[in-house]
């Protein structure tokens, strides 16, 4: 890690700091990527009792969705192109999650079989 | 559910955007299988977009606000976020090998009295100047005298159980908020408890960082002034052969001394002119750094040698006046400790996030 002192802003922004982290997890579904409710679960279950800010990261159209998102609840979707790398879409993503603590599920390889079962 | 990790990798970062992506790369080019470990990068309040850049290849980003606290209070955040029974710390400027994590992980495994293992900087830097060159030398010279059991939690890459680290406190984020030596502060409470740090020669790191002759020189007065400020005089020669500045081996230190003296005396001899003084003073310079010397022959070539040998000189003289600066501010002054506000909010207890700076222990 780069070295140096540390900066001299006044410690009065002490008293603007939340009293917990905010928490966020990102999904991210590049193309032909799908997540499995457990795993959501489990990536959810992380957090305790904490509330979690979801984002889902999207790139194209997403095999399962409507699936991800019963799964999540209140989440905010974030469309990407098609072909958008799944490095792209975490930065992306994480340039919208507001948390303090993020978390980055990123969906299986599924093939193009499954996709189109999984969307019918 | 699925099994936690065995490993955790934290890497803090602090406007390191230049240099992280190269480092998160190399770790997951590990021969550690990918669901074996987890990575978790902290980022300290960078404004240049490394909690973007971390997103790119990490589990987890913590996302550390307001003040910048240090790389010793990221990784105690980051330590706080892992779930491994195993906790590596490597710097977002330092490039692992596919195997030094492994390698380091059966260290510790086939040592049981071992709770900690450190690498350390190799020969080869990332930057090619010569400042940069000079000093990952230096740094792979001061790795290389460490071998066994070392003491030192080594900043650029370690591992440490779970256990142990907590059990020690954590790394000193009350008095290290700097980026020098809370590795080989943290080495020292783990040995106090019974616990090994273990390193080995083959273990290696790439230094990125590139480095002139301004951050050398701020570097080496840093770290001398804080060694002898923060461990006082007794534990700062307890840490010297940890300590990458000090390049002369600590059996020949009376030798050499005596040595010194005498030269320096016929320095002030009245028959002399200033060349020959000044040659002298030189000559003793020399003979006192002569390991060194001969590693960086040894490594680079006469030529480089005679290239860096002026500021290995200032690198001495300076680490020299800044380790009895760093005693009179312990005399005078005392200890390190945050400002007054922070001292007061942690008396206080206040909880807020990112947390209040607290001292080993509490």
């Amino acid at each position: 890690m780069p070295s140096a002192d540390t900066d001299d802003r006044p410690s009065g922004e002490l008293s603007e700091r939340r009293a917990a982290p905010r928490r966020s997890l990102i999904v991210v579904l590049p193309e032909n990527h799908v997540v499995s409710p457990d795993r959501l679960a489990e990536g959810l279950r992380a957090h305790g009792d904490q509330q979690v800010d979801v984002v889902i990261a999207c790139a194209g159209q997403p095999a399962n969705l409507t699936t991800t998102q019963e799964s999540l609840g209140e989440a905010q979707l974030l469309f990407a192109p098609a072909g958008t790398t799944t490095e792209d879409l975490r930065e992306l993503a994480m340039r919208q999650a507001p948390g303090d603590i993020v978390t980055l599920l990123c969906g299986d390889v599924v093939s193009e079989s499954c996709v189109d079962a999984v969307s019918s | 559910m699925s099994a936690p990790p065995q490993l955790s990798v934290i890497v803090p970062v602090r406007d390191g955007s230049a240099t992280l992506a190269r480092a998160l790369t190399a770790i997951l080019a590990s021969e550690l299988p990918r669901n074996d470990y987890e990575l978790i990068v902290v980022d300290d309040a960078s404004t240049d977009g490394s909690a973007e850049v971390a997103a790119r290849c990490a589990d987890t980003v913590v996302r550390l606000s307001g003040r910048r606290c240090g790389p010793a209070y990221a990784r105690n955040r980051g330590a706080e976020q892992a779930r491994g029974e195993v906790l590596a710390f490597v710097d977002a400027d330092a490039m692992v090998r596919p195997d030094t994590l492994p390698r380091m992980l059966r260290m510790l495994s086939d040592h049981p009295g071992a709770h900690a293992v450190s690498a350390s900087h190799g020969h080869a830097a990332a930057e090619h100047n010569l400042v940069s060159e000079y000093w990952n030398l230096l740094l792979h010279f001061g790795g290389q005298r460490q071998t066994g059991t070392s003491g030192d939690v080594a900043s650029p890459c370690a591992v440490i159980t779970r256990t142990a680290f907590l059990s020690a406190g954590m790394y000193d984020e009350w008095r290290f908020a700097t980026a020098q030596l809370e590795g080989i502060e943290l080495g020292k409470r783990l040995e106090d408890s019974g616990s090994d740090v273990l390193s080995s020669r083959d273990l290696e790191i790439v230094g990125m960082r590139q480095w002139n002759l301004a951050s050398v020189c701020q570097e080496v007065w840093d770290r001398s002034v804080l060694l002898a400020r923060s461990l006082g005089y007794r534990r700062t020669r307890a840490a010297v052969p940890s300590e990458v500045v000090f390049t002369l081996r600590p059996t020949f230190a009376p030798f050499f001394a005596l040595l010194c003296v005498v030269v320096f005396s016929a320095a002030f001899l009245p028959y002399l002119n200033v060349p020959a003084k000044l040659g002298l003073i030189l000559l003793g310079a020399m003979v006192i750094n002569l390991p060194a010397l001969l590693f960086l022959v040894r490594r680079r070539g006469i030529r480089f040698t005679i290239a860096v040998a002026p500021l290995h000189l200032l690198v001495q003289a300076i680490s020299g006046i800044g380790v009895c600066s760093g005693w009179l501010l312990r005399a005078m002054v005392g200890d390190r400790a945050p400002d007054v506000t922070i001292q007061a909010y942690a008396e206080v207890g206040v909880e807020v996030w990112p947390p209040v700076p607290r001292a080993p222990g509490c």
